[in-house]
């Protein structure tokens, strides 16, 4: 905390480090007494039992408790680096976030911004509410109908075979499986992902738009000049925050949909975990596991943060 | 650079050429969106038998029955869960809002001293965390297990809803506040009074991420009450819903011949857990319209 | 209350001392078990006295335990169910039950070990305990009961004295008791998984039910050519307990798991030469489809619906679940519809099939210990006691006379509210809230429920036909490998079971040449097989001297 106080201090030598806090503290008092609330429940429920990252170092036993159990220093971290599967899991969950990333990310911004070029008020709503149903489906249902769709009769098969291509099964298909699942993400979170987009256009300055149209701005420029500008920090924000989220894919779609025949594109760190979780009930390894997807998801969002604040005026901190 | 211009000169018929493919284009969707509710409401309505012998899409039910709709509303939980639920809804939302609000707001201010601090110290909890166990027993040193206040107060807020909470009230023109500040208005009501009525677009966003979020917690709701009547109705669903599919992949605990709860039920189950929280959309929706702001800001 | 409190504490106290001080001599001697095995049952202290019930007391016990799925739909609680009621009723202990969300057992039961305070009995699968129960007991969970039993539960060590064989399952290596158990008191409770087939179409056809491989290869390619078969053989391939045990893998003389070879030790099928012929063959009928082509994927509606609609006309699954539902969901579309059991395939005509699906007389599912956190072991020992007396024995098994069951010619017999529910619940609904006949518990289960259970002529004839395996000898008991080395063994079976289905499902669906074969077996070799199977043939050493 001090270093980062000081590095704030070099920017302005200045006035005095102690001057400025006092001067800060007189004119914001009132602000900071409006987040005590907020830091005390940081402490409370984030840091406070934060301690238990550390069994990543240790062999845990949850009846021994931390204090009980033994240490092992980096011996879990080593276990995951030595593993047969270590690169294949890493490569795995990497593309699978990329095409993620990717594809699926600009899909709800394309989808609100159609959606805010519809005129007709009612259909707007009409689709809008239409496009967000299947986020509330169960990823047990979704899954088995994307299971029941791919497979060698099923529905996208003989759509499919119908252009040309060979009956068989999909979903078996390692080739295949990272299509389906990153489509299926597509179809399932569309609707929903756009509502922040939509919110965020409604916040779009109408001076604007009619100023531009005074100019001659056609519509499509107009969404190029005024409404990207205005959604723009909404839409860096949340880049931000994915990419942050690039090694952090959850486990639950994947033992759902993937199959042995997949293992080979479909296993990624989290279904993994899953497995050992399963079979060994190590907490200590699988901690060990989430600490290092931390670190390196701590990292990239620096660096995107970083980026982003350099490119834009928008950032995290 | 001078296509576009080509473009702005036609703009008449080009427009309408992209007016009626914006509208297919979205219908289309729709249409593929709409499609996994609609098997869901088919399937529950349908005869078990035949629904169980069926294979491929679903377009009406097979048959038609409300025999699983009864059993549903037998299985005892589900009014109490309902209860539970509406209950964890209200105190939820209202702590979340506020809680979120206050950070948000606090974050969003400029020339802020302990602002960048604050923010990193906060960011750092949604990466690094101790996991179920850890948590699992604060709650417990907290005397917060065994009530619905342990469901609520934990999860005050998200971090990521507050972030994008405070990327929407950072663009709030600074002016308003300043010259509420300088008409001696304390940063509580200016909160209060100024940022969050500019701000009920996000503030629906805000809502709805919360609320499902609260609608959908199952599983420390059904951690830490070991009353089951205490439990919220995603649990009773989530229940239903993990026996059937996931048992196999959890092998070794059950021995597996165990009867799968009908298809039917399930299917029913999932329709009378989902539907009240999909009515909530429709209401947010007119928060969404264009412009809601701008006549508040023009000063 | 305070007082009464410490007294109870102080018992306790010495019970413990007294139990951990019995077993001193059997744990220093860990290594040496082999020498001098049954050193834990040589301790009887006193005799065993029969308890009253109800006992006298006004002591509240709780009482940690999955509800069952069935049950939880038309009951809250263990506490509102009929058996739950009448159980605490007739021994006179007032019991508070606690349950986990269906589904989240395991993680839940985590959670729970990490509380100060645990309840004072826990109903789990406690085999699967990391580090078995040996390790529950040093980590300061469970309590060994040998003393306790000893004392308080004549009715459990009648039964086990009875029975040398499951006596033998359920104590660890050194011989210390640590549950009361869910025993399959019958050799029919165990087989309740096997191959069946559409009996309507073999008629049609002409044909026998197949009990060689070549016969099946025969009726599958009937059933593809002449029925119309899209997928004429299918099975929940995900399910870990059928695959384990797939029939045709069986009949090729080696399931992909430990088993036991002819000398008694422990081998690893999915690198033996039978796997290998049983996956060329399955390679063969797959690409002449006769298998599920979606076999990966198949969940257990999607069988149902196929094996149901006439996608399908053989299956492999259980009796009581599948082929009950499926006969009864077939017939009501189709009259002629009919399964029938088929007995485990062979290679050659006459065999006896050398490995079928066969639980062991003790799961381990559903067994109840009491925690170091419980004041008043002697009154929970005797509550769980119950449940082997001779008036426990029916409660478990039939629920209460007058309700839910009927003696006729000295055989209890369900009533009609159980079989035949005006309400139109399920038998196993009913039962779940009558009995814990079809799920498990502290009792030893009763055959006249299974036989009643089975509802269908085609679901009773399984007893006879699955049963009639040499799997007793090649099946493993419930071996335990010792602390240490359950974690290793834990660690080297996690990669090569990934490795090993992967590589199983390729083969057979052609997308990895048989010329690998060797590959995959030395990889599986590099994967620490050797270890694993040395911890288990010394597992198996240690439980064979019990």
């Amino acid at each position: 905390m001090s270093k980062k106080a000081s590095s704030i201090s070099a920017n302005t030598p200045k006035v005095s480090f102690a001057a400025r806090v006092k001067k800060d503290f007189i004119r914001n008092r009132s602000l900071y007494i409006l987040v005590i609330p907020v830091i005390l429940f940081y402490i409370m429920f984030h840091y406070k039992p934060m301690y238990g990252a550390i069994i990543a170092f240790q062999d845990y036993v949850p009846r021994k408790g931390i204090s009980g159990s033994d240490w092992v220093g980096f011996d879990q971290f080593i276990r995951f680096f030595q593993s047969p599967y270590f690169f294949r899991l890493i490569k795995n969950t990497l593309l699978l976030s990329i095409y993620g990333l990717v594809f699926g990310f600009p899909m709800p911004i394309i989808l609100a911004l159609l959606l805010n070029e519809l005129h007709h008020k009612k259909y707007k709503k009409v689709i809008q509410t239409i496009t967000y149903l299947p986020h509330f489906i169960s990823l047990v249902v979704v899954t088995g109908m994307i299971k029941d769709f791919t497979q060698s009769t099923g529905l996208i098969t003989d759509i499919v075979v119908m252009l040309g291509g060979e009956r068989s099964s999909l979903i078996q298909n390692p080739d295949l499986y990272r299509t389906i699942y990153i489509v299926s993400d597509i179809w399932q979170g569309i609707g929903w992902g756009s509502i922040i987009y939509l919110s965020a256009l409604s916040g779009v300055d109408q001076q604007l738009y009619e100023a531009a149209s005074i100019d001659g701005a056609g519509r499509f420029k107009q969404l190029l000049n005024v409404t990207l500008p205005g959604i723009a920090p909404t839409i860096i924000i949340m880049l931000v925050l994915r990419i942050g989220q690039l090694l952090g894919t959850g486990y639950e779609k994947t033992i759902l949909l993937y199959n042995e025949a997949t293992y080979e594109t479909a296993d990624i760190i989290a279904s993994y975990i899953y497995r050992v979780g399963i079979l060994e009930r190590n907490w200590s390894y699988s901690t060990a596991i989430g600490l290092f997807n931390s670190v390196i998801n701590l990292t990239l969002i620096l660096i995107a943060n970083k980026i982003s604040k350099k490119v834009s005026e928008t950032s995290l901190f | 650079m001078s296509h576009l211009n080509t473009k702005t000169i036609k703009r008449s018929t080009g427009e309408k050429v992209f007016d009626v493919f914006n509208i297919i284009i979205l219908a289309l969707l729709a249409i593929v969106c709409f499609y996994p509710m609609w098997y869901v409401l088919v399937a529950s309505l349908s005869d078990s038998n035949r629904l169980m012998q069926h294979t491929g899409p679903l377009l009406k039910p097979l048959g038609f029955s409300l025999e699983s709709y009864v059993s549903v509303f037998k299985n005892p939980m589900i009014m109490k869960g309902y209860l539970n639920t509406f209950k964890l809804l209200f105190w939820g939302l209202l702590t979340n809002i506020i809680m979120t609000s206050l950070a948000a707001y606090f974050l969003s201010r400029k020339g802020v001293l302990w602002k960048k601090p604050i923010m990193i110290f906060i960011t750092i909890t949604m990466f690094i965390s101790g996991g179920m166990i850890p948590f699992y027993q604060n709650l417990q040193q907290l005397h917060l297990t065994e009530s619905h206040w342990g469901l609520i107060i934990p999860f005050m807020i998200n971090t990521y809803n507050m972030i994008i909470l405070r990327t929407s009230f950072e663009s709030i023109p600074e002016s308003l506040i300043e010259a509420a500040r300088i008409d001696g208005a304390g940063h509580f009501s200016i909160l209060f009074k100024i940022v969050l009525p500019l701000s009920k677009a996000i503030l629906a966003v805000m809502v709805l991420y919360y609320g499902v979020a609260i609608w959908n917690n199952w599983f420390w709701a059904s951690t830490i009450l070991s009353d089951r009547t205490m439990r919220p109705l995603q649990v009773v669903l989530r229940e239903i819903l993990m026996q059937n599919d996931v048992s196999s992949m959890t092998a070794g605990v059950s021995s597996g011949d165990v009867e799968a709860v009908g298809a039917t039920i399930r299917y029913a189950t999932i329709i009378v857990a989902t539907v009240p929280i999909l009515c909530i959309y429709p209401f947010l929706q007119k928060y969404f319209t264009s412009g809601v702001m701008v006549g508040a800001v023009k000063e | 209350m305070r007082k009464k409190r410490l007294v109870a504490l102080a018992t306790v106290a010495a019970l413990l001392a007294a139990s951990i001080t019995g077993c001193s001599s059997s744990k220093s001697s860990e290594e040496t078990t082999a020498a001098n095995g049954s050193s834990g049952e040589t301790q009887t202290a006193a005799p065993a006295e029969p308890a009253s019930y109800p006992l006298d007391t006004d002591e509240t016990l709780t009482y940690w335990g999955e509800l069952n799925v069935n049950i939880a739909s038309n009951y809250t609680s263990m506490e509102d169910t009929p058996l739950g009621q009448a159980w605490q009723e007739a021994t006179g202990v007032d019991i508070e039950f606690q349950h986990p969300a269906i589904g989240q057992v395991s993680e839940q039961f985590n959670l729970l070990m990490s509380k100060q305070t645990l309840p004072d009995m826990i109903e789990y699968s406690w085999i699967t305990y990391p580090g078995g129960p040996t390790k529950a007991i040093d980590d300061g969970v469970i309590i060994p009961l040998n003393d306790i039993i000893d004392q308080y539960c004549p009715n459990l060590k009648a039964y086990l004295e009875a029975n040398p064989e499951i006596d033998r399952m359920v104590k660890t290596d050194d011989g210390t008791y640590y549950c009361f158990p869910f025993i399959r008191g019958d050799e029919s409770l165990l087989c309740n998984t096997g191959p069946m087939i559409r009996q309507d179409w073999l008629d049609d056809l002409g044909l026998e039910v197949p009990t060689t491989v070549d016969e099946w290869y025969e009726a599958l390619k009937a059933f593809k050519e002449e029925k119309g078969a899209t997928a004429p053989f299918t099975y929940q391939y995900s399910s870990k307990g059928l695959t384990d045990y797939n029939p045709f893998a069986g009949a090729f003389g080696a399931i992909r798991d430990f088993f036991l070879d002819e000398d008694g030790k422990v081998i690893y099928g999915a690198v033996q030469e039978g796997y290998k012929n049983y996956l060329m063959e399955m390679n063969k009928w797959m690409e002449e489809g006769l298998i599920d082509p979606d076999l990966a994927t198949l969940t257990s509606d999607q069988v149902s619906a196929k094996i149901t609609n006439g996608s399908a006309g053989a299956s492999f699954g259980w009796a009581g679940s599948n082929m009950g539902t499926w006969i009864a969901s077939g017939q009501s579309t189709d009259p002629n519809y009919n399964l029938v059991p088929t007995p485990y395939p062979t290679l050659k005509e006459g065999e006896t099939p050398k490995f079928g699906r066969r639980e062991n007389n003790y799961p381990g599912a559903g067994s109840v210990v009491i925690t170091t956190s419980c004041e008043n072991v002697e009154l929970a020992a005797r509550f769980l006691d119950y449940g082997y007396s001779e008036e426990g024995h029916m409660m478990f098994n039939f629920g209460i006379e007058g309700e839910s069951y009927n003696m006729v010619d000295g055989k209890p017999v369900y009533t009609d509210m159980i079989l035949h529910n005006e309400d139109g619940l399920s038998i196993t609904a009913t039962l779940g809230g009558y009995t814990r006949a079809n799920t498990s518990g502290p009792f030893v289960q009763d055959k006249e429920y299974i036989t009643q259970y089975y509802s269908y002529p085609a679901q009773a004839a399984t007893l006879d036909l699955w049963s009639a395996t040499d799997a007793k000898n090649y099946v493993l008991p419930p071996i335990t490998p010792t602390v240490d080395e359950s974690k290793e063994l834990a660690q080297i079976m996690n990669e090569i079971a990934t490795y090993r289905d992967e590589m199983t499902l390729k083969f057979i669906l052609g997308t990895e040449s048989f010329d690998n074969w060797d590959t995959y077996v030395s990889t599986i070799e590099s994967m620490g097989l050797d270890r694993a199977l040395e911890i288990e043939n010394a597992a198996l050493d240690r439980y064979n001297a019990r």
